[in-house]
């Protein structure tokens, strides 16, 4: 598929292929679903309830979806601030799959909230008792960054005037864009931190922040290998092994502080007999300790983590664990009490269509900008030449661009 | 100057901005400096109204509040929330004329007390408030063809029939309600006023055998045909249980005359009988499903045979069925009851007012002690008739001596000369009471009146009753052919072991089941 | 100053005028399947009762007592803490506590998030899932009527006294008194519940067994986040300037990244 605007001469591509079009389905699908919310309301299109005026979506969407976009602050932190340079061909796409993370988010929350017209309240009214204010500000200030961030490479191509401006910007922008998810992502648990007595104790505790925080950063590493494997074979872009090895060691070191915390929080409020209570609860918070941190830690240390497939397992794993995470703080956590007389929820299908069209939607932007943008920094032989033949095609442009620089 | 300074004060922040730039702006203004306190019209609700009543300062007493409690399992009422528009008259007929709400101590156990009378139901202006509608349970026996569905009509009924087709208060109706009931597919028309006849043989047998002694029972005797008194009695008066007459009342006689004695003469299976009355009444419906009033089935020991009357519809409930099935009311010709048990004495007629128990057991009560016909005199007790509450008269009876005896309507009144003859001060032989004011021709289930409940209302209906006694051929209850027919053939004579089997009944303390006020707390509240 | 209601259970017939008086006052509609409902189903429901166009309701308990099967009713509305977290959770601050006592909901500040329904300690707020503009729907204690110094349309119909508006620390007074009077059990529900409430309640039968929530903090529910909000913009700041100091540190000797 390739379309070509004639106004600035620059030319789009977009390959299809049946995943893809998989993708494309789901997300219309998705917009079809957003269409019927729109106009008959939450009732009809999800089985949100008194009991569970949270459910699928907000777990989804925003606990989980900014979790797993949080790789881009992370990497963001190690490459730019900390200058581990090795990083830095992953940088890029760390942050962009960011951006879009964070752009579903916003979607995803302004279809999920009851008066979405009214998004932009809390600006004026500064309800700044509210944990939920923080994370509107972090959340909607650091998307508005990263467009910024990303400009960097955009403008190479569009706005192209924009780019100097831009580039002697980065420095800030990109402080701000580490400082600001630091906080919304403890901000996030510590949503949580109100609901008194409600929470199980399993995952209730003045540590949420905490935790929320560090594993919010340690999944970065595991999203990036996972999403760099599946683009390695999307658009054929390799990362060398000893990239993920390094990436999960930070990974893996994080995690052990993760877990010493998790013990020593479970020690000091005695909940070691919940966690080994073999109940519902308990074996979930099991699963999602063990799959999800103390293997992942044996990987990244061990000979496993050498290997790629080692370590696309310990990228797999610390996904699941976060996820399952994420959903065990809401359903796991608040099942007990929500349901103590006798509420229920289960996702409509309509909801699964909605998160899963809104992931597609992510993943086919993700792919089109990677085929279209300068993202994955050091082009493949064969995409350069495909360059040089645009800009025989093309001389305008290309002594556009060279007179731009 | 004065009056400066007040409007001043009262020009509010909120109504300033709102002069200002109009409610968007005024909030747009305030949400924007981010410091808004929100004023109370910002708040969702308070769009609606409430009874003038109750807008008022927090400080000020409010005279009439609320509504009365009414269980969702009541029998006989049921309340239609989305009618009430609390304007406290139920609770008001409650309390003060029928001195049950407010006479109980709260906190309550596992009743709401209520004796079913329904007063509430002609008080409520806005209709929220009615019988229990039982007329599907009707339609479905009418429906079925194996079934010989029983009816009777209560004395009262007639004479409020007519109010619900736009006829004259206290329009003798009788033939025409029997020809729609006809219409309407029940198969057998009988008159409850037969057996208001039959109760005056039993209860004024029982009252004779009281007073000279036969039977040691205490006196005074009190009548027992009013359901809601009887609960009253049970509720609130068990130490005075004794005092009831064991006759049942007209309606709960017939209903297992019906599935014995009618059943044996045309040989019908009782299995198959359905037993329907049209009552004045809405504590009819609570009495019907009393427990113990299964004799039917207790006398031919089968269980299989339903409960004595098995449903009773109001005189409302049977003028919307009339109307449902588009009978034109005003059209219908005159009919007849069915013999066995459709003929009743003026004596019975008047049972469906105040004062016609009493006058029809004074007629009869001087037959049975004196073997003679009562004198013209005792077929126009006067001081018995009327719409006082509590109307008391001395009657001579050769043999017996001057009777004493009371008439009550009302139940606050009832409970005033209840709490003296717990004092000790019972000069009576005889009371009768029925709880509603008037009697039955104003009971809880007649006709609601175009008027608020008013005397002029009941005294219509009442001379309306008073005229088919006055018109009657048979005046005395003892006169009445199929009375005497019933005990030839079937009962022998009053209360013999059938007719206490079949006609008397039991009583049982509901003391338990709440914590009646006492004397000393009730009377300086009122 | 600030305003509250007592709430006498075992003084309550279960007349239900209190929830009719809330209909007439807010205009609210009639489920057309409500008025089947009794106060023994609503008891039931993992609701309580409350729907957005119920904003009370009234449920009935049958408890067993000294061996006595005894029915209670307990009128179930927001409870209007002192210091509410549902207020505290709004990030738009469309919900808020006024001095007069009510805590109240203005939907042209909301922006739908929810959040309030789960920081609610006691589950009363309710959300009209059915609605393309769907708002928070609660109980908002008459605010125009109680600030007229009339009573919340609920209490003012009352007629059993179980329902008594009033200034909170006479009525608190007034609660004590008649718990040692009556031999109730010796808790105000509401004295100290998540720091206070302007509802009230006592009763002769354990709170336990009523739906209450018995073992919730004694703590205000803000008090848990407070200090955390307070700090957020001073570890933000002092994070970004070690972040600064660090970029600046790191890239001192080093070429530009691309």
């Amino acid at each position: 598929m390739e379309i070509i605007t004639k106004k600035n001469r620059t030319r789009w591509q977009f390959k299809m292929t049946p995943a893809r079009g998989i993708m494309l389905f789901l997300a219309l699908a998705a917009l079809a679903v957003v269409v019927v919310r729109l106009i008959f309301g939450l009732g009809a299109t999800t089985n949100l309830n008194d009991q569970w005026p949270w459910g699928l979506w907000i777990s989804f969407d925003v606990l989980l979806g900014v979790a797993l976009a949080g790789g881009g602050y992370g990497v963001a932190l190690v490459v730019y601030v900390l200058r581990r340079d090795r990083f830095y061909p992953i940088a890029r796409t760390a942050m962009l799959t960011s951006l879009l993370g964070y752009v579903i988010v916003v979607l995803g929350l302004l279809i999920e909230v009851g008066q979405w017209f009214y998004f932009w309240k809390p600006f004026v009214s500064w309800g700044h008792a509210s944990v939920l204010f923080e994370v509107f500000w972090c959340i909607s200030m650091y998307t508005v960054i990263q467009f910024i961030e990303f400009g960097e490479i955009g403008t190479k191509k569009i706005f192209r005037g924009a780019h100097k401006y831009i580039k002697k910007a980065m420095p800030v922008l990109l402080i701000i864009g580490i400082a600001l998810p630091t906080l919304h992502q403890s901000s996030l648990g510590e949503l949580f931190y109100i609901m008194v007595g409600k929470v199980d104790p399993l995952w209730w505790s003045p540590l949420l922040p905490v935790f929320f925080l560090l594993s919010s950063f340690f999944v970065g590493a595991g999203m990036i290998i996972v999403e760099s494997r599946l683009s390695e074979r999307a658009v054929g872009h390799k990362v060398e092994t000893s990239v993920f090895r390094g990436l999960a060691k930070i990974s893996g070191g994080v995690m052990i502080l993760y877990l010493i915390l998790k013990i020593g929080d479970m020690a000091v409020r005695g909940t070691f007999a919940n966690a080994f209570a073999f109940d519902l609860q308990s074996v979930l918070f099991l699963c999602e300790i063990v799959f999800g941190c103390l293997i992942p830690i044996i990987i990244a240390f061990s000979s496993l983590g050498k290997t790629r497939n080692g370590l696309l397992w310990f990228g797999i794993l610390t996904v699941s664990g976060v996820v399952l995470n994420r959903f065990n703080v809401l359903f796991t956590g608040m099942g007990g009490y929500l349901n103590r007389f006798g509420g229920s929820y289960f996702p409509a299908w309509t909801e699964f269509i909605v998160s899963l069209g809104l992931v597609s939607m992510a993943c086919l932007a993700y792919l089109f900008v990677v085929e279209n943008f300068n993202v994955l920094g050091h082009k493949s032989d064969k995409a350069k030449k495909e360059e040089q033949v645009e800009i025989k095609i093309y001389p305008s442009t290309a002594t556009y661009e060279q007179a731009g620089k | 100057m004065e009056q400066k300074k007040k409007k001043g004060k009262n020009l509010s922040r909120r109504s300033f901005l709102k002069l200002a730039g109009g409610t968007g702006l005024a909030g747009a203004t305030l949400g924007l400096t981010g410091c808004g306190q929100m004023e109370p019209e910002e708040a969702i609700g308070g769009e609606g109204w409430m009874p003038a009543q109750y807008n008022i300062p927090a400080s000020w007493p409010t005279q009439v509040r609320g509504r009365v409690p009414i269980d969702p399992d009541n029998p006989a009422i049921v309340r239609d929330d989305r009618k009430c528009v609390l304007c406290g008259q139920c609770i008001e007929v409650c309390k003060e004329v029928q001195s049950v709400y407010g006479f109980y101590e709260l906190p309550i156990k596992d009743e709401i007390v209520c004796i079913n009378c329904g007063q509430c139901i002609h008080w409520c202006p806005s209709g929220a408030i009615t019988e229990k509608n039982d007329i599907d349970k009707v339609l479905e026996a009418l429906s079925d063809p194996e079934m010989t569905v029983v009816v009777q009509t209560a004395p009262a009924t007639r004479i409020g029939l007519g109010e619900e087709f736009g006829m004259p208060v206290g329009t003798n109706v009788q033939g025409k309600q029997i020809a729609a009931l006809r219409r309407l597919g029940f198969d057998v028309v009988f008159d409850t006023n037969f057996t208001a006849d039959l109760t005056i043989m039993e209860e004024g047998t029982e009252l004779v055998q009281r007073i000279t002694g036969e039977l040691d029972h205490p006196l005074p005797q009190f009548t027992s045909c009013c359901p809601g008194w009887v609960k009253f009695v049970e509720y609130f008066y068990p130490d005075l249980i004794p005092n009831l007459s064991s006759a049942k009342s007209p309606q709960q006689m017939l209903g297992p005359l019906v599935k014995t004695y009618y059943a044996e003469k045309k040989n019908l299976d009782p299995k198959k009988i359905f037993s329907v009355s049209i009552m004045p009444c809405t504590a009819k419906k609570f009495e019907c499903q009393r427990p113990e009033m299964v004799d039917a089935s207790k006398f031919l020991n089968d269980p299989q045979v339903s409960q004595d009357v098995d449903v009773v519809l109001t005189t409302r409930e049977l003028a919307f069925m009339i109307k449902q099935a588009s009978i034109d009311f005003h059209s219908l010709p005159d009919e007849e009851y069915d013999q066995l048990m459709g003929l009743g004495t003026g004596a019975g007629a008047i049972f469906g007012t105040t004062g016609g128990v009493m006058e029809a057991a004074v007629r009869s009560a001087y037959y049975l002690v004196t073997g003679e016909q009562p004198p013209e005199a005792l077929w126009s007790l006067t001081p018995v008739r009327g719409m006082e509450g509590v109307k008391e008269a001395t009657v001579t009876i050769p043999g017996a001596g001057d009777i004493k005896i009371a008439v009550i309507s009302g139940l606050e009144n009832a409970r005033k000369v209840m709490d003296g003859i717990r004092d000790g001060h019972a000069p009576w032989a005889f009371i009768e009471v029925m709880a509603c004011p008037g009697g039955c021709q104003y009971g809880g289930g007649q006709p609601r009146s175009s008027t608020p409940p008013s005397d002029k209302v009941r005294n219509t209906r009442t001379a309306s009753l008073y005229k088919i006694d006055a018109n009657a051929k048979l005046r005395n209850s003892h006169d009445n052919p199929e009375i005497k027919q019933i005990y030839e053939d079937f009962l022998t004579v009053p209360m013999s072991e059938k007719a206490e089997e079949l006609l008397h009944t039991g009583y049982v303390s509901r003391a338990e089941e709440f914590d009646a006020k006492k004397p000393e707390d009730y009377l300086h509240e009122v | 100053m600030a305003k509250a209601v007592l709430v006498d259970i075992p003084k309550c017939v279960g007349c239900g005028g209190c929830s009719v008086a809330c209909k007439l006052w807010n205009e609210l509609d009639w489920d057309p399947y409500g008025n089947m409902k009794t106060p023994k189903d609503t008891a039931e429901e993992p609701n309580n009762g409350l729907w957005p166009e119920e904003w009370t309701s009234i449920n009935q308990y049958d408890l067993d007592k000294d061996g006595e099967t005894v029915r209670r009713y307990v009128k179930t509305q927001c409870l209007h803490c002192e210091d509410p977290a549902c207020a505290s959770a709004c990030f738009s601050k469309a919900i808020q506590k006024l001095p007069e006592g009510p805590v109240v909901y203005n939907q042209d500040l909301c922006v739908g998030c929810r959040y309030c329904m789960l920081a609610c300690p006691f589950d009363m707020l309710r959300y009209e899932w059915q609605k393309a503009i769907p708002g928070i729907r609660k109980c908002q204690m008459c605010p125009t009527r109680v600030a007229n110094n009339m009573e919340p349309a609920c209490t003012s119909v009352c007629p059993t006294g179980a329902l008594k508006f009033g200034e909170r620390d006479e009525l608190l007074a007034e609660a004590k008194a008649i718990i040692k009077e009556n031999g109730y059990i010796d808790k105000v529900f509401g004295e100290e519940e998540v720091g206070g409430t302007s509802w009230l309640y006592i009763s002769d039968t354990p709170f336990e067994e009523m739906r209450f929530r018995t073992d919730v903090t004694t703590r205000p529910l803000p008090s848990y986040t407070d200090k955390y909000m307070k700090a957020t913009p001073i570890v933000g700041v002092g994070w970004a300037a070690v972040l600064a100091g660090l970029y600046v540190y790191n890239n001192k000797d080093k070429d530009p990244l691309d």
